[in-house]
């Protein structure tokens, strides 16, 4: 019986570790381990506190981390069932060009204009570039708004990083997600197919998006890990470090609301939230307001964000008069 | 020793039983009361003769010189509308080891033309607002002026066109709006009575062979995969095609025609149109061959029906799949003309030529899924609309109509590239519709693949 019910979740599960479209594929990890080991090496002067830091029972075997390992267990589980319920890229792509066709008599407009090989490395950018974009407006309303936040809440209340906290997501925060990647790259794809027909198509390393790829390799997954490593500040305005994002999760009052961006700083330096990272800066993790132990468990990971959502709209639209 | 015998005997049974089920027929005479000495109650020789005469038909309309040919005229309408003795099988004939059993159409069935059976139906993808009939005769005479079928000037194929258009309008129209449809129902060729007095088939036998007959099939069909019977259609392939061992291909139950033809050409990719459709047809004669001569019960012909019903859907995404997949192919003519109009390399007069081919088989197969006597609506509207009445042109334009005398009207602002997008929207109209599975030359996979290339969207993975 476990055997058969586990089955479908099991092919999903390995998935994360097997697709280099996930951010926990092994090579990403193995790669954010060594980077983040050098860097480590370096600023604690050995290998073996290195090692200590890097390995830290706190980030890895903390209740907080277990609470990451149960979510990631149960969204891909609840992804399996939703997912088939949303909207496609290709829904959105189709739509998009087919309503352009109708309204630009102009087909194919830009194609044989260009080389194949550049459409290929213009599409693969802007869909990188928009989608990054459009994740970073998604985060900060995430935080903004006010009846989104208890669910993003759940990501934050990780006192502790380590790589699988990504997943520490309430199923709303996906939902968003899916919608959110269907929209940007169904939209992209819908233009460009539109402009340069069968021209288009994606640069890929190992079946992944060449940008998300080099993203990856070069230790994205540091974002989320005992390791802050910040870029030198030059960089640091363009590229989101992962000592940045690691001030994007601390309690402090000051940090509030800051770098939300993902690949690159530049939209919170343009839109709002830029924030430089400091070199030693001890960075307290989790949510402003102290629940305890009790962040980690199921009822807060995924009912409690439901009621204070739903708080939220009672208290705005129906105040006793 | 008796046990042996025995289980010879039951072996035998069975390997009768199988071969019953894999093969259309031979079936057993239940006419009650029937004298003669026939042992066999199929019979569909006026539909192979028929199929015969389309594709001597489609042979002669491209055989003009490019002169006013008369003569030319009165043969194609000999095959088409006459019922003369003598006429010659002048397709499909004997190549090379393929040898082909009859060369003349009245060894198949005498008496037999294509007219009587056209669609009646007003036909509004073309202009003119002619009939079946009146169409198929109109074209007959524009290609009897061509060159070997083709005119230049309009984009016009009319050996596809008509074709593509009897393919549609004689076989699929006489099998699914009238054998597989009314002559189903209880008072219409009861099963109880011989079809006609002194015949050897019940009314229901009979009206099921026809329809059988206007597939194509070879009988042994469901022995064959997509491939080898696309291969008996090009006379590739002897060995597959004989079945009772004579050496020759016998026209009647051996050879690949028309609509099975397309249905095995889809099959090629992986789909089994060809073996849905052949095994309904199967099962609904053993069906009625098990009524015994019997009137057949409510319960029998519900269950006729949706054999019959899978025959219809199935034939009709044939059709649609022919369609898809020559729009797929304008496509690519129309992106090759404009790389050679652009400057590139190329014989624009070469790939003019066979972009008209290919649009006169999308517009034949366009029209042909129009003539099932279903309206077929908004479909049907946009198919025609995007399609327009003719190719367009290199130069801009297409034909929009007739003039008094029948001459063509040439007109309108359509250009060659939103002609290209008009064919990627006949082929989602088709894939909507009749949610499509083989999809030769889809123009928008490439776009497909590489969404799925993408990923999936549905991620938990946050920011």
């Amino acid at each position: 019986m476990n055997e058969f019910f586990f089955q479908p979740f099991l092919k999903e599960w390995l998935e994360f570790f097997t697709n280099p479209q996930k951010r926990v594929f092994w090579l990403y990890i193995l790669t954010a381990l060594f980077i983040g080991f050098i860097y480590l090496f370096y600023t604690k002067g050995s290998s073996k506190l290195a090692l200590k830091k890097l390995f830290a029972k706190e980030n890895w075997y903390s209740k907080s981390a277990k609470a990451d390992y149960l979510t990631l267990f149960i969204n891909s589980i609840v992804m399996i069932f939703l997912s088939p319920k949303f909207i496609t890229k290709s829904a959105v792509a189709f739509a998009l060009f087919y309503y352009l066709s109708d309204i630009i008599p102009k087909y194919q407009i830009l194609n044989g204009v260009f080389e194949d090989w550049f459409v290929a490395i213009l599409f693969t950018s802007v869909l990188f570039i928009i989608d990054d974009f459009a994740k970073y407006w998604i985060h900060r309303w995430l935080h903004t708004i006010a009846f989104l936040w208890p669910y993003h809440r759940v990501h934050h209340s990780a006192t502790s990083l380590n790589f699988f906290t990504i997943f520490r997501t309430h199923p709303i925060e996906g939902v968003l997600f899916s919608l959110r990647t269907a929209l940007v790259q169904g939209f992209v794809v819908g233009i460009f197919f539109f402009l340069f027909a069968n021209q288009v198509s994606l640069v890929m390393l190992l079946g992944a998006n060449v940008f998300s790829f080099i993203f990856n390799l070069f230790g994205s997954n540091l974002r989320h890990s005992p390791v802050a490593m910040p870029y030198p500040k030059w960089l640091e305005r363009y590229l989101m470090s992962p000592a940045q994002h690691h001030i994007h999760h601390s309690k402090a009052k000051e940090h509030k609301d800051k770098n939300f961006g993902i690949v690159f700083s530049c939209w919170d330096r343009w839109f709002g939230g830029f924030c430089h990272s400091k070199a030693n800066e001890e960075i307290d993790y989790g949510l402003k307001d102290d629940y305890g132990d009790k962040e980690h468990t199921l009822l807060y990971l995924y009912l409690v964000p439901f009621n204070d959502s739903f708080s939220y709209f009672k208290k705005k639209f129906f105040k006793k008069i | 020793m008796k046990k042996i015998v025995m289980s010879t005997i039951v072996a035998g049974l069975l390997a009768f039983n199988a071969n019953a089920a894999e093969t259309y027929g031979p079936y057993d005479v239940t006419v009650k009361g029937y004298k003669g000495k026939k042992e066999n109650s199929v019979s569909y020789t006026g539909q192979i003769a028929r199929h015969t005469l389309e594709k001597s038909l489609k042979k002669l309309a491209a055989s003009g010189t490019g002169k006013d040919n008369a003569k030319l005229k009165a043969k194609m309408m000999a095959y088409y509308a006459g019922k003369d003795m003598g006429r010659a099988i002048i397709d499909p004939v004997t190549k090379g080891a393929f040898k082909i059993k009859q060369s003349k159409v009245d060894e198949i069935s005498k008496g037999k033309n294509l007219k009587g059976k056209t669609y009646k139906g007003l036909i509004p993808g073309f202009p003119g607002q002619m009939t079946g009939p009146e169409l198929v005769e109109f074209l007959i005479d524009k290609a009897s002026k061509t060159k070997g079928g083709y005119d230049p000037v309009t984009g016009y194929k009319y050996d596809q066109l008509i074709s593509k258009f009897l393919m549609g309008a004689v076989f699929y129209n006489q099998a699914v709006d009238n054998y597989l449809d009314e002559k189903l129902e209880a008072n219409t060729k009861p099963n109880n009575k011989a079809y006609k007095e002194g015949k050897h088939y019940t009314g229901k036998e009979h009206v099921w062979d026809e329809a059988f007959g206007y597939f194509g099939i070879p009988a042994h069909g469901l022995k064959l995969d997509g491939e080898e019977a696309y291969g008996i259609a090009k006379k590739k392939n002897l060995k597959v095609a004989d079945y009772n061992k004579d050496g020759v291909v016998d026209l009647k139950s051996e050879m690949t025609f028309g609509p099975a033809y397309y249905a095995a050409d889809s099959d090629k990719t992986g789909t089994s149109y060809m073996h849905t459709i052949t095994k309904a047809f199967i099962d609904g004669r053993e069906l009625i061959t098990s009524a015994n001569g019997e009137a057949l019960s409510n319960d029998q012909r519900a269950k006729l029906k949706e054999y019959a019903s899978i025959i219809k859907v199935n034939w009709e995404k044939v059709l649609a799949e022919a369609t898809f997949k020559y729009a797929g192919s304008v496509y690519k003519d129309l992106a090759l003309i404009k790389a050679i109009v652009e400057g590139g390399n190329g014989d624009i007069k070469k790939a003019f030529k066979k972009y008209s081919k290919h649009w006169g088989e999308m517009k034949g197969f366009m029209l042909a899924l129009q003539t099932s006597g279903k309206d077929l609506g908004e479909t049907a509207v946009k198919l025609n609309r995007l399609a327009g009445y003719g190719p367009v042109l290199v130069t801009g334009g297409q034909v929009i109509g007739l003039d008094k005398d029948g001459n063509y009207e040439i007109g309108g602002n359509m250009n060659m590239e939103n002609y290209m997008l008009h064919m990627l929207k006949i082929q989602k109209v088709l894939d909507d519709r009749f949610s499509l599975l083989a999809k030769k030359n889809d123009m928008t996979k490439k776009m497909k693949d590489l969404i799925k290339s993408m990923g999936k969207a549905a991620h938990v993975e946050n920011d």
